[in-house]
């Protein structure tokens, strides 16, 4: 009897398990058609207060790091020559949660001070239908300033924008 | 008598015209600012080091390989901020790390406080920039007001002219109380 019941909870668990691996694959899956380039939005924080050289950090490294990542025409927010291409996708950024942390901290103790920074990333077309929408974390733990956690979010977040919308052509 | 007076003559508008232009200099460019781009100016490296200097309605950083220039015009926001670095330098920071009974550790206490400038403007395609600077401790402020001087926007200012003008009419006093 007890073997039984430990037999359904590791069958419950399973499925739990494959039921995840689905819906991560479904979200990671390449979409059907092909981007013309992608435009990043300005960094949104209206919920909480995020001082103004994290939030030009983590919009210029989201730039830099999803020209990295491939895609070959990477717009900014309000560029005119955007107005023409065809299947844009729109990158909106919406801070949720921001821990300063301290760089002092870090140094000294390794194991407080942490910075970390969650963004709502939603990736939209033209009309403001949204394609994909994930929240992405960026951290510094032990070395680095606290700028750092932009670069760990950026390029997690280009990572995101390239598997989803890049694989279509073969990258 | 006559050669020397003519001569004064000559020497006293030259001495006037090289006063004025030196002021008008003054006038128009600041002081020098050593500062470090951290992110944002199109082909300049990460961390890169060279001269902030505000001059004839620019914002111009001069690196190693060449200049880039943003217009006050385009800028759209600046703020300022205060931050703090380790004293102690890169190289011998890291390899401080592996000093024995945490003197690495110790070496981190002692930090300088550093100035950031946060400047955020747009291209002629109305492309949307952000630039981060280190300036030294004391240096922002100045390079600020200079800006906002030769048209820079700020959304600070442009918040507290909102604030005060619904208050027109009523005496400073009155506002503060």
């Amino acid at each position: 009897m007890r073997n039984v019941r430990r037999f359904t909870k590791f069958l419950a668990f399973c499925a739990f398990l494959f039921a995840g691996v689905v819906l991560y694959a479904g979200n990671s899956q390449p979409t059907g058609f092909k981007v013309g380039g992608i435009q990043v939005a300005t960094i949104q924080s209206d919920e909480i207060t995020v001082p103004a050289e994290f939030r030009v950090a983590l919009y210029e490294n989201l730039v830099r790091q999803l020209e990295k990542q491939g895609f070959e025409r990477v717009y900014r927010d309000g560029d005119r020559n955007s107005a023409d291409v065809p299947n844009l996708v729109i990158l909106h950024s919406t801070v949720r949660q921001f821990k300063p942390g301290s760089e002092k901290a870090r140094q000294v103790t390794t194991v407080a001070g942490a910075t970390s920074i969650r963004v709502r990333c939603q990736f939209t077309d033209r009309d403001g239908h949204a394609r994909l929408e994930q929240d992405v974390t960026g951290k510094v733990r032990f070395f680095g300033g606290n700028l750092r956690a932009t670069y760990d979010f950026a390029k997690k977040a280009s990572l995101i924008a390239s598997k989803k919308f890049l694989a279509t052509d073969g990258k | 008598m006559i050669m020397k007076s003519k001569s004064l003559l000559r020497t006293v508008p030259l001495f006037f015209a090289v006063v004025t232009s030196s002021d008008i200099r003054a006038q128009q460019s600041s002081q020098s600012v050593k500062a470090v781009q951290i992110i944002g100016l199109p082909a300049v490296k990460e961390n890169a080091k060279g001269t902030l200097i505000v001059e004839n309605g620019n914002l111009r950083f001069v690196h190693g390989k060449g200049i880039s220039d943003i217009s006050t015009s385009s800028i759209q926001d600046i703020v300022t901020g205060t931050d703090s670095q380790k004293a102690v330098g890169k190289t011998v920071g890291t390899i401080s790390m592996a000093a024995p009974y945490g003197g690495g550790r110790f070496l981190s206490l002692f930090r300088k406080k550093i100035d950031t400038l946060t400047v955020e403007y747009r291209d002629a395609d109305g492309a949307f920039h952000g630039v981060i600077f280190r300036t030294p401790s004391g240096k922002a402020d100045a390079i600020e007001k200079e800006l906002i001087a030769q048209g820079a926007h700020t959304r600070l200012t442009s918040e507290q002219a909102e604030t005060v003008k619904p208050s027109t009419g009523s005496s400073p006093k009155e506002q503060t109380q």
